[in-house]
């Protein structure tokens, strides 16, 4: 068998994630095999033959077996299951109608109501200090249904969006709208981040929370100081708390 | 077996940028997750633009040069706005090369001195560029200056400075320009797939009085060179922005390589307390002011503008609601790929299919790139370091995490002894897109044209401040000569169309301006 370059490593920590290391192993038995066929030494192959003897359609069986051991992606991009759903493990809680949809993060911190009827259901970064707290309706966007559904017929007042999407391109018709976000991923300085301090709109960014849904009144900790470079950097924690409101 | 081609000395200067890069992707990426998006497949699409950045580069980074030197391009664009400004070439070129080449190396496809000619090639020319365009600050990247980007000249900083018109929270002007801010930076985001690569800040430039001017530019507004904005982006009227902003009490601690600013205390809207716009490209002499006779027309420009972005930026949502997969891949991976591609409109040498096509040797991985492979690469690649060519001896410690990694493979010395190695990837090959065609529509600060027209005309552009008589003449050379005729020639080809500064020359301090500028 052919050996690659990277084959001698004397630091090797087998570390790689479970997809990136199934398809760089296959790649690498690929290109092993296809140098032993064809008797190719690796300045022949590497600017040459490699490109038709490592060619999409033998990339594609990397793909197809780890499919065919029963493996389904984890997507992103909505489009990504829509196109490939035998390829994609099934997303939930798509569509406004979803009522009963909730994230449900391990590390949301849940806490009874106070006195004045907030149950902790979680925490985020905030991105800019504000005077006061936000407090609104929530409502899940995590299609670009949801969000023609609101282009078309207008976001709901007192709307704080609660988004699993660091990016500023999937409400970006209608992010000005918003009352406040809470978003379960990226940072302060993720692209929402930024688009939601240049709106002034309220936002939590890396959010973990538990047991809300569409129509549940919350309010976000956004008085809360924002957490900074530095904190990312060492691992600081600065929470901004969430709550749902259990009394009108 | 080839002869080794690179000196002792090239290899050591390649494996320097590399480790500096390296370094500061990895304090950028730990202070910001792996970007995805319930909209673009990013990671993946990322790793295609990479890829393609990898294989064409070389080659088109040596057409360039066949028409203009790095040295010269650094020289054009610092009078004008450009995508070779700040986080595209800051950060980006180097890196998205070396991420598609570190990528390869992790598959089995490439040996780290694969190509090395190609890696030695692409870092110096980013070098030089780098040299030149940054010669006022003497950093060759915002990291090394401490997080600082300040880049421009005296001479461009005081036609910013004096004619600023002061806002204040509440005031018309004021309002505008937050509308402003938050529609054009919302476009941006939208038009470069769910990236920065359309907007960049630089400075922050000391105003005094406790006021910084950060310097916001936005690229790519207007139909040009990216073939979703065709039809969409019909009623942009400049391709390219330029928005001064003075902001009090807030200091800039950081402007990093990717563009994004860290503030202390954190900014805020209400702070903003001055404003400019203006527009420019490889056809303007400098740049030219927009709506900025008075308060009151620079509130209605910026207000006309907002309601122009909000338009496009619902019907280019649309637009890509409506792609496939495959587009939205190709959107985004040619918006990473091809963020160099100013160079070539400043050389005059732009042509479409360079800059809108994937390459089809980086084209036959995309079978692989679902999102989680992608994410998964991608994180693996930024912050955890965690494929084989990462992992260093024990006994070191990188800067940032302390732990015994390295971000990109560095080039081995030994290949002055007996490595042999293939020195290029060679020329473009062929390439595809799921896109439509580009239209041949290209809006500039000289009106909309055809490609080959845009080419001739910048062929044919000489500005002023780049002719053999100015171009030299860098701030050092002004602290000791700002009392000569010419001096205030150079000056006043910078100030031509300033409201306050028009033929005033190179005498002015900066109180000289405060006093000129209108009061905040």
């Amino acid at each position: 068998m052919a050996k690659l370059y990277l084959d001698s490593n004397k630091y090797e920590t087998a570390e790689e994630p479970l997809v990136v290391e199934a398809f760089h192993s296959a790649v690498k038995d690929l290109v092993r095999r296809k140098l032993d066929q064809h008797r190719l030494s690796w300045p022949e192959f590497v600017f040459g033959p490699s490109y038709a003897l490592i060619d999409a359609a033998e990339l594609a069986q990397v793909d197809r077996r780890l499919l065919d051991a029963g493996y389904r992606y984890t997507s992103s991009a909505v489009i990504s299951a829509l196109e490939r759903p035998e390829a994609y493990k099934p997303v939930g809680g798509l569509g406004a109608g979803e009522s009963a949809f909730s994230f449900e993060h391990p590390a949301a911190v849940v806490e009874a109501a106070d006195a004045r009827g907030r149950e902790r259901r979680g925490q985020g970064d905030n991105v800019v200090e504000h005077p006061a707290n936000a407090v609104g309706t929530a409502r899940y966007y995590r299609s670009m249904q949801d969000v023609l559904d609101s282009l078309t017929g207008g976001v709901p007042p007192a709307t704080i969006a609660i988004i699993d999407d660091s990016g500023g391109t999937l409400t970006a018709p209608i992010l000005e709208h918003f009352k406040g976000v809470i978003c379960a991923g990226g940072t302060v300085r993720s692209h929402l981040g930024i688009l939601t301090r240049e709106y002034g709109i309220p936002c939590l960014m890396n959010a973990q929370i538990s047991g809300i849904r569409n129509g549940d009144r919350v309010e976000i900790e956004v008085s809360a100081p924002a957490r900074t470079t530095e904190a990312y950097q060492r691992g600081i924690e600065m929470p901004a708390r969430v709550w749902k409101l259990t009394t009108p | 077996m080839n002869a080794p081609r690179l000196s002792y000395a090239q290899i050591l200067s390649t494996n320097n940028i590399m480790r500096a890069a390296g370094e500061e992707t990895y304090f950028l990426g730990v202070t910001r997750t792996v970007q995805e998006s319930k909209f673009f497949p990013v990671s993946a699409y990322i790793m295609l633009g990479y890829l393609n950045a990898f294989y064409r580069y070389p080659a088109l980074l040596r057409k360039i040069e066949r028409h203009m030197p790095p040295e010269d391009l650094a020289d054009r664009v610092r009078n004008v706005s450009s995508k070779a400004m700040s986080m595209g070439i800051n950060w980006c070129m180097t890196n998205f090369y070396l991420l598609g080449r570190e990528m390869l190396i992790n598959l089995g496809l490439l040996r780290p001195h694969d190509a090395c000619e190609d890696v030695f090639y692409v870092l110096d020319f980013w070098r030089r560029y780098q040299l030149a365009w940054r010669r006022e600050d003497g950093h060759i990247t915002c990291k090394e200056g401490g997080h600082r980007s300040q880049v421009l000249p005296e001479r461009r900083i005081q036609v910013f400075h004096a004619d600023l018109h002061p806002c204040a929270q509440g005031d018309r002007l004021h309002t505008a320009a937050d509308a402003f801010l938050a529609a054009i930076s919302q476009y941006a985001v939208l038009v470069a797939c769910e990236s920065r690569a359309c907007m960049t800040n630089h400075g922050p430039y000391n105003l005094g009085g406790g006021r910084e001017l950060l310097v916001r530019e936005f690229y790519d507004l207007a139909e040009g060179d990216l073939p979703w904005l065709d039809g969409v982006a019909a009623d942009v009227p400049h391709a390219r922005l330029t928005v001064t902003t003075a902001v009090k009490d807030t200091h800039f601690y950081i402007v990093d390589d990717w563009g994004s600013f860290e503030s202390k205390p954190e900014y805020r809207g209400e702070k903003l307390c001055g404003i400019g716009l203006y527009t420019s490209d490889e056809l303007s002499e400098t740049h030219i002011p927009l709506g900025m006779g008075s308060r009151g027309e620079l509130a209605d420009t910026l207000e006309r503008y907002t309601a122009i972005f909000k338009d496009a930026t619902a019907r280019l949502w649309r637009r890509f609601a409506g792609y496939t997969r495959d587009q939205l891949m190709d959107a985004g991976a040619l918006t990473y790929y091809n963020i160099i591609k100013d160079f070539a409109h400043i050389a005059g040498c732009y042509e479409a299919d360079d800059w809108n096509l994937i390459d089809r040797r980086a084209e036959r991985f995309r079978v692989l790139l679902n999102d989680e492979y992608g994410n998964q690469v991608l994180g693996a690649l930024f912050v955890p370091l965690s494929c084989p060519s990462h992992q260093c001896s024990p006994y070191t410690m990188m800067q940032h995490s302390d732990l015994p990694k390295r971000t990109y493979s560095p080039l081995s010395a030994a290949l002055l002894r007996d490595e042999d190695y293939v020195p290029t990837v060679g020329a473009l090959h062929p390439g595809i897109t799921y896109l439509p065609a580009k239209v041949d529509r290209y809006r500039t600060t000289q009106g909309v044209m055809g490609l080959a027209e845009l080419n001739a005309r910048v062929r044919g552009f000489v500005p002023q401040l780049c002719s053999e008589r100015f171009r030299h003449l860098d701030d050092t050379w002004v602290k000791y000569h700002y009392d000569t005729p010419l001096a205030d020639e150079l000056y006043r080809i910078e100030q031509q169309y300033s409201r306050k500064l028009a033929g005033k020359g190179a005498g002015l301090s900066r109180d000289d301006i405060e006093r000129l500028a209108d009061p905040v």
